[in-house]
């Protein structure tokens, strides 16, 4: 009984040492990751981090480039913030002496120039930017949010967990080849119907072309008289031009929030130190 | 001239609205379910590649499906577009020529497989995931639409059933009945997603049936729908074959009949109300889940015309049933290697052989636990009047243990058999008469110990069946005699679709990783 007794102490402290460790909480920026700090953060980078890192965190001599499209061990705002005031024991990373408040606003920047824009605080009118979306914009005829709106371009309920928001203003503003799947193109039948869509896949002998009405054909080559392509997207890329700056800055906060499914930061290494 | 015709008819039927009209038409040219068309005989009208020229079936196309592996999927085909799947993911292929049109890979995926198919109703297709959301996609684009819960993935619930879709309800069920979780199925509205009824497979305290449950054993009772079932619209019945009861092995902690496990139901469509069931297997300690599908025939029975539902079971015995009332109206012995019943009374309840179930020291019993027939699809051609199904002559040692129920989706089977030492096990491509049951034929299988995949038939006086072992065969649905083959180097593990387009006859299955498409060979 005694034996049992002693038995039942251990699990039970065991247990709670688990759970205890269950609950601890990663400290997160009391800074918030508003654009501010990033931006305060970002001046503060570039006098402290860029003789090894590279200015704006792009390329570096001596350390990795921080903003680059690369796999990083350090990904949680905890595990940044740790290697910045105490370093990277074995590695060239020093402690960085600064103040904790400083290096919050770093962590705010080297967080952004890796995330999506979802995970900022983009600043703007939600509410009209969906409603240029729906209407001045001309977004909805094309795209899809949610099951609602346009079949022709990509669909948007996620936007915001798989762009950056650079890429989300160049996508309105800079001119880019077309993507797979939203290729332009204008194919004539043997019998003279010319249909224009994009091409939702194409080879040598068939090609799947979704028409300008959200209808699918499917053709074998041998049927089409002449397949045209397009070498520019269906995508407008001026808005910055035919939005005013205020509803230009809204529509990029609305999209900026699109975010149905979240990759799991987790399974992407959130919190781990090396993998 | 004609070129022209056909092109423009194919091009301007693509978007066709997939509805009740398109669901209810005998199995021709497009392929729109799991089982092909409600009746679930698997049987198509198609018979472009027959007997005669069955030998220049070639594959068509390949199409690759990355990370697959021993898919269960039955592709479907709708307005020139297959549809495939496999847990998590979706992939839509122009069916003529296997080139993707869109995939879709959900996030986060829970990985559980497997997933054996999608639905199609309006302009939306539809499937379950492990963690037991609906998900409907746009048909032309995979854009998601929404996403409907309808069980729990923390009580340790998944969906691997293709939904049946009637009248704008899809249809959906759950697994896993070896781990004490109770059996549900569901009815979604297919435009909202909102669950619109629910039938609990097992009763709870008040309702009738649940007095075949000795004490709390019905709150952790299995029962799960984890098959696409069949429906018939003039009786606006669903009918729904329902899994093993938990424990799966130790029966004396459930004792009892233990409904509605090892029965089929026939619910209403509207409510979800149950009209009528047939429990195949009262009691069962050998985990021979009733999931079979049944197949829906009308004909003449005993001189005048009588709506059928023909069941072979996993225990062993081939049932003929009245679907009207449920009626029991023929049942006969299968199973060459049968010792647990000597025979079915007038009501075909099986006559138990005392002592014939799992024991602490092992029970030789026959057929083992896989069943005399499991989950993969049978057919029934009504040019032969003959159901084709695949069947197992094996036994095993089965014994028993206690084991106590966890939440959460762990196993509750209080063990399980090992093959019999002393018998052989084969498998079998068996026709027997639907009436009678009278033995036709047999085509032995190479893979004695596993299923494989199942069994298409057409007007084309074939029957195609799928060998674990990768051989793709069709058969002389007469005789039996195999008339083509193809090694397909993969497991299978799929039933076999036929679809025509542009008035080309193709048949596919899914192969292990792969989804390859056959049609008689063209010169050109």
């Amino acid at each position: 009984m005694g034996r049992d007794r002693s038995i039942l102490l251990v699990f039970w402290v065991l247990g709670l040492c688990l759970a205890s460790a269950a609950q601890v909480v990663k400290p997160k920026n009391p800074l918030g990751n508003g654009l501010e700090v990033v931006a305060e953060g970002h001046t503060l980078y570039n006098k402290t981090c860029t003789a090894c890192h590279g200015r704006d965190g792009t390329q570096g001599d001596r350390a990795p480039a921080l903003g680059a499209a690369r796999r990083y061990f350090r990904l949680s705002e905890a595990a940044i913030f740790d290697a910045i005031k105490n370093g990277i024991p074995g590695t060239a990373m020093p402690a960085s002496g600064l103040q904790d408040t400083e290096i919050w606003r770093i962590v705010a920047y080297i967080r952004n120039i890796r995330s999506t824009a979802s995970d900022n605080d983009v600043p703007g009118d939600i509410q009209n930017g969906t409603r240029i979306y729906q209407g001045k914009g001309g977004c909805a005829s094309c795209h899809m949010i949610r099951g609602q709106g346009g079949l022709i371009g990509p669909d948007l309920s996620s936007v915001g967990a798989q762009l950056t928001l650079d890429q989300i203003k160049a996508s309105l503003t800079q001119s880019a080849p077309p993507q797979a799947g939203f290729v332009p193109v204008r194919v004539t039948t043997l019998k003279g119907e010319v249909i224009k869509g994009v091409a939702k896949n194409e080879d040598a002998f068939s090609i799947a072309v979704l028409d300008m009405q959200g209808k699918l054909h499917l053709f074998t080559k041998e049927e089409l008289r002449n397949v045209a392509h397009e070498p520019e997207s269906l995508m407008p890329r001026n808005l910055d031009k035919t939005l005013t700056p205020a509803e230009f800055q809204d529509l990029i906060a609305m999209l900026s929030r699109q975010a149905r499914t979240k990759v799991r930061r987790e399974q992407q290494g959130e919190n781990e130190v090396g993998r | 001239m004609k070129t022209f015709a056909i092109i423009i008819c194919f091009a301007s039927t693509l978007l066709a609205q997939i509805g009740d009209k398109q669901l209810r038409q005998p199995l021709s040219d497009n392929w729109y379910q799991y089982n092909g068309s409600y009746d679930s005989r698997r049987h198509s009208e198609l018979k472009q590649v027959h007997t005669g020229n069955v030998e220049s079936l070639v594959p068509s196309w390949i199409f690759h499906v990355p990370n697959a592996v021993h898919m269960q999927s039955v592709p479907i085909v709708a307005n020139g577009v297959m549809y495939v799947s496999q847990e998590n993911e979706i992939y839509a292929l122009d069916a003529r020529t296997g080139r993707q049109i869109w995939d879709y890979h959900r996030i986060p995926a829970i990985q559980r497989a497997p997933n054996r198919g999608v639905a199609i109703w309006g302009d939306k297709v539809y499937f379950t995931t492990p963690d037991d959301y609906l998900v409907a996609l746009n048909a032309v684009t995979g854009n998601v639409i929404w996403e409907s819960k309808f069980a729990e993935l923390s009580e340790g619930y998944c969906s691997p059933a293709a939904p049946l879709i009637v009248k704008g309800k899809v249809i959906v069920g759950v697994a896993f009945g070896d781990r004490g979780l109770n059996g549900i199925l569901s009815a979604l509205d297919a435009t909202t997603g909102e669950i619109l009824w629910s039938f609990h497979a097992i009763p709870k305290p008040g309702e009738p049936g649940n007095e075949t449950w000795s004490g709390d054993s019905w709150k952790a009772a299995g029962g799960d729908t984890w098959l696409t079932g069949s429906y018939d619209p003039e009786l606006n019945l669903l009918y729904w074959p329902i899994g093993n009861p938990s424990p799966d092995f130790n029966g004396d902690v459930r004792k009892g009949d233990n409904l509605y496990t090892e029965s089929v139901v026939a619910l209403d469509l509207d409510t979800g109300k149950m009209k009528w069931y047939f429990q195949f297997t009262p009691h069962d300690t050998m985990d021979w889940d009733a999931v079979q599908i049944p197949m829906l025939i009308d004909a003449a029975y005993d001189g005048k015309p009588r709506k059928l539902l023909a069941h072979a079971d996993r225990n062993g015995f081939y049932y003929l049933l009245d679907r009207e009332t449920g009626k029991f109206l023929h049942g006969s012995q299968f199973a060459r290697k049968l010792n647990w019943a000597s025979g079915l009374t007038p009501e075909g309840k099986p006559i138990r052989v005392p002592d014939m179930e799992p024991s602490l020291k092992g029970t030789k019993i026959c057929p083992n636990s896989y069943g005399a027939t499991n989950w993969i699809s049978p057919t029934y051609d009504p040019g032969t009047g003959y159901v084709y199904f695949v069947a197992l002559e094996g036994c095993g040692v089965a014994s028993k243990n206690t084991e106590t129920f966890r939440p959460g989706g762990f196993q509750y089977r209080a063990t399980g058999d090992i093959p019999a030492p002393d018998e052989t096990s084969r498998m079998f491509v068996r026709a027997i008469d639907m009436r009678t049951g009278e033995f036709k034929w047999e085509q032995e299988r190479a893979a004695a110990h596993n299923f494989g995949g199942g069994l298409l038939s057409t007007a084309g006086g074939l029957v195609f069946s799928a060998d674990y072992e990768g051989q793709f065969t069709a058969m002389d649905a007469k005789t039996g005699k195999i008339l083509w083959h193809f090694n397909t180097g993969q497991r299978l593990n799929a039933g076999p679709i036929t679809y025509s387009l542009n008035g080309k006859q193709y048949v596919a299955l899914s192969a292990g990783a792969d989804l390859i498409s056959f049609a008689l060979f063209d010169k050109k």
